[in-house]
């Protein structure tokens, strides 16, 4: 305990401070991923749980990339590597937005009481972003470039597809880091915030156009018009890194090189960008909050707590947890995010499994004949359903440690739960009725609208029951940094294991509705709606019963496994 | 029932984070009516056991008893009876602060008048009205304290648990809470809190317990634990500290 009573140093003259490099950065992120290890057994199962599920894409990517590159055909060849690559930079750009988030092991704010140059930073925080199961797989995945370019054009077109994977990675790294930095800097705003939620709708939308393409692509349309694209593709910086390789296989050694210099520009681009929002976002929550908003005259505190359009909820226990949700799925940028990017994919997927599972969207928009199927249609409207109550599965992780104040009230679990049923069900039922309306309308079904909507509540009820349960036995907790995208180290994990163990009870919990759809065709149409109302509503309650009771014996433990700890 | 039981009685409290021992087995009498100042350095262990006590934080072992009411036997009882301040735990912040004591009292199962009643008079009395809609995430270190005594003061408990009420606070701030805390003792309630801050401690406390290595090492009234001298030596030769020589550090002078 005692400091060591050394022999005086004493330096009079200042030392120059040795240079920081990446390698601190790396040894840093490493160190605090094996202390954030340190007796949390289910954590490191759960990693190494992430790392094999790595290795597997990372397998079968690394087989269908050297599958595809090392034919013969140029088509082939380039449409695994230029469309493959995209795919890979598209995934790694979107992803973290929608799913998974960003491992923020390292948050840049820590470091910003330090002096370092942009350029150590950046280039040292990238380092650690590379440090981690994502980056390895893709790097594993894109190796099968590197082999089928050593097959086809020897040695030196394998050592230029090498540095075009290594480059592919760094590319994939700083883009998603430089995305979701801006996009948590303007989600942070007050100003451009509602402006950056329709980007990231949009961005979340992108996602099923790609769908479609890889449908498209499957079903062999027309592959000369594919790989036309593709070429085009492997110019733009998703599909160069990746194509590299390929050019020096077919003799072009130029086109290589200019690949190369498109990668790296790229990177430097991205870097910059980076570096500008970073810098933003350690410096820009210090700055001065808004001014003091007066309180209107004459209001109380009660009215104030709940909003206009919820002005008819009982000012009870209830009403409070009800009004108090509300104002938070819209006022935290975390929840805000989580919520306009479900509503996006559940409009959208549908309509592209709907339309594009078929024969494509552009038969469906000059109004030819489309064959649903109304098994599909009705497995879509399922998989929205629960997918629209996936947002809740880690609820009380959002709330952190303010759970505090609902565990000292001693919030019964039922009521608790019910009360956030409540409170998300005012933002998600009328984005689910629409669709019901809407979809139906757009494939010339309109007479589906009612078994569109009782699927949906009801697969929607079932999925808020089965994630309110995950919600209480597998929270976790989520970083308290200024970034709605960040995540702890192996919380990806995490998410997604959960986010698939909910999907799927969710969906198993609504079997016998599709059974009903299948069994009894004739007069489902007109039961199918206050079939599944009731489902919905019976599954959310048994539901909320269920984990509420657990809840009730839980809840200091629930606390302490959403408290962020430092 | 003020007179028949302690305000808070602890026995036996542990807890062990990972086979380290966090608090080893606390046991505490804090008389009705009194202000009770736990006195401790960082890591002693002052917010695990104000958190067992309370019922935010499940104990390995032993008991914490509200006026007679089990905290983890018979919690929906208890919690009535007592108001908590906890330190290092988030408010539900992005409510302004009008909202957030609207919140805290339906969920307390108060009348919505009362609360409005009595929301706006802790609001002026700690000089958050001028606030007004801004959230709590906005506010300083001092204004959150004081919301946060606000929120555990709306429903009128017995007791107040505050777990570090005066870190962090501006003088001004500090001797608003002061006079707020020791208005509500002379009323008949009973204060515990926490805290290192020796000058404060000795000013206001009846009774003071210090906490070391997770074990309650000296407790009785003020005058007992301290005798004829000053409080902060009696700390300093409880808990162990170091004398610096005047050797060390010596790169720090030029």
């Amino acid at each position: 305990m005692a400091l060591p009573v050394s022999t005086p140093v004493a330096p009079t003259t200042a030392t120059a401070p040795r240079p920081v490099s990446a390698r601190h950065f790396a040894r840093l992120k490493l160190r605090v991923m094996a202390n954030g290890f340190r007796g949390q057994t289910a954590k490191v199962v759960l990693f190494v749980l992430g790392l094999i599920g790595g290795l597997w894409f990372a397998a079968m990517g690394f087989f269908l990339l050297l599958a595809t590159g090392a034919t013969d055909n140029p088509n082939v060849s380039v449409i695994g590597a230029g469309l493959g690559g995209a795919v890979i930079v598209l995934g790694w750009v979107l992803l973290p937005l929608v799913f998974f988030g960003v491992d923020e092991t390292l948050d840049p704010a820590r470091f910003a009481l330090l002096p370092l140059t942009r350029r150590t930073l950046v280039t040292g925080l990238l380092t650690a972003a590379l440090i981690g199961a994502p980056a390895l797989a893709t790097l594993l995945a894109t190796g099968g470039l590197v082999v089928a370019a050593g097959l086809l054009g020897g040695v030196g077109a394998a050592l230029v597809a090498a540095v075009g994977v290594v480059g592919g990675v760094l590319l994939c790294v700083a883009a998603s880091r430089a995305v979701t930095s801006a996009f948590a800097g303007m989600l942070r705003s007050r100003r451009v915030r509602d402006l950056a939620a329709v980007l990231l709708a949009v961005l979340a939308a992108l996602l099923a156009p790609l769908q479609l393409l890889l449908m498209r692509g499957a079903e062999g349309a027309d592959w000369d018009r594919v790989a036309d694209v593709a070429r085009i593709v492997s110019w733009t910086p998703f599909g160069a890194p990746y194509t590299a390789g390929l050019e020096v296989a077919q003799g072009r050694w130029w086109a290589a090189l200019l690949k190369l210099a498109v990668t790296a520009v790229t990177i430097a681009v991205l870097l910059v960008w980076w570096s500008r929002t970073m810098e933003s976002a350690m410096v820009g929550t210090a700055s001065a909050g808004p001014a003091a908003k007066p309180a209107s005259a004459g209001s109380s505190a009660v009215g104030a707590l709940f909003p206009r359009l919820l002005a008819r909820l009982p000012r009870n226990r209830f009403g409070a947890l009800v009004a108090r949700e509300a104002r938070y799925w819209w006022r935290d940028a975390r929840r805000r995010s989580g919520l306009i990017t479900l509503a996006v994919i559940g409009v959208f997927v549908p309509v592209m499994i709907n339309l594009g599972g078929t024969s494509g969207m552009n038969d469906a928009l000059s109004g030819s004949d489309v064959e649903v199927s109304p098994l599909l249609f009705s497995l879509s409207m399922v998989f929205v359903g629960t997918m629209a109550a996936l947002n809740l599965a880690n609820q009380f992780g959002y709330d952190g440690s303010a759970y505090a104040a609902n565990v000292i009230a001693g919030v019964p679990g039922q009521t608790e739960l019910r009360a956030r049923f409540v409170a998300y069900s005012l933002y998600m039922v009328p984005l689910l009725v629409l669709i019901a309306l809407l979809l139906p309308f757009v494939l010339g079904e309109p007479a589906w609208a009612g078994v569109a909507a009782g699927t949906l509540l009801a697969s929607y009820g079932a999925g808020l029951g089965v994630n309110a349960l995950v919600s209480v036995i597998g929270a976790y907790d989520l970083p308290e940094t200024s970034n709605p995208f960040a995540m702890n180290t192996g919380a990806g994990m995490t998410r997604s294991l959960l986010s698939i163990v909910a999907l799927l009870a969710s969906v198993v919990a609504t079997v016998p509705l599709l059974l009903a759809n299948v069994l009894l065709p004739g007069f489902w149409l007109w039961l199918a709606l206050p079939a599944g109302l009731a489902y919905g509503v019976g599954g959310a309650l048994l539901g909320a019963y269920i984990a509420g009771d657990r809840l009730d014996r839980r809840m200091p433990e629930l606390l302490h496994a959403v408290t962020p700890r430092r | 029932m003020t007179g028949e039981h302690p305000a808070l009685t602890l026995r036996g409290l542990a807890k062990s984070f990972d086979g380290k021992v966090a608090v080893g087995g606390v046991d505490l009498d804090v008389p009705a009516g009194s202000f009770y100042g736990l006195l401790g350095p960082n890591g002693a262990g002052k917010t695990t056991t104000l958190s067992m006590a309370v019922g935010l934080l499940r104990p390995d072992m032993g008991q914490a008893v509200v006026l007679g009411h089990d905290v983890w036997a018979d919690p929906v009882q208890a919690k009535r009876l007592f108001g908590v301040m906890p330190d290092g735990v988030r408010l539900f912040d992005r409510l302004s602060g009008a909202e957030l004591l609207a919140y805290q009292g339906l969920l307390r199962g108060m009348d919505p008048a009362e609360v409005d009643r009595r929301a706006a008079e802790l609001l002026d009395v700690l000089a958050l009205g001028d606030a007004g809609r801004t959230l709590v995430v906005d506010y300083s270190a001092g204004m959150k304290k004081k919301i946060g005594l606000a929120c555990a003061l709306l429903h009128g408990p017995r007791l107040l648990v505050l777990d570090e009420p005066f870190e962090a606070v501006d003088p001004v701030s500090a001797a608003l809470i002061r006079d707020i805390l020791l208005r509500y003792v002379a009323g008949g309630g009973t204060v515990v809190f926490s805290s290192h801050v020796m000058e404060v401690v000795e000013r206001i406390c009846t009774h003071v317990a210090i906490l070391a290595q997770g074990r309650i090492q000296r407790f009785g009234t003020l005058d007992e634990v301290r005798g004829q001298r000053r409080l902060e030596e009696v700390f300093v030769e409880v808990v162990g500290g170091r004398t610096a020589t005047g050797e060390e550090l010596s790169w720090l002078s030029r």
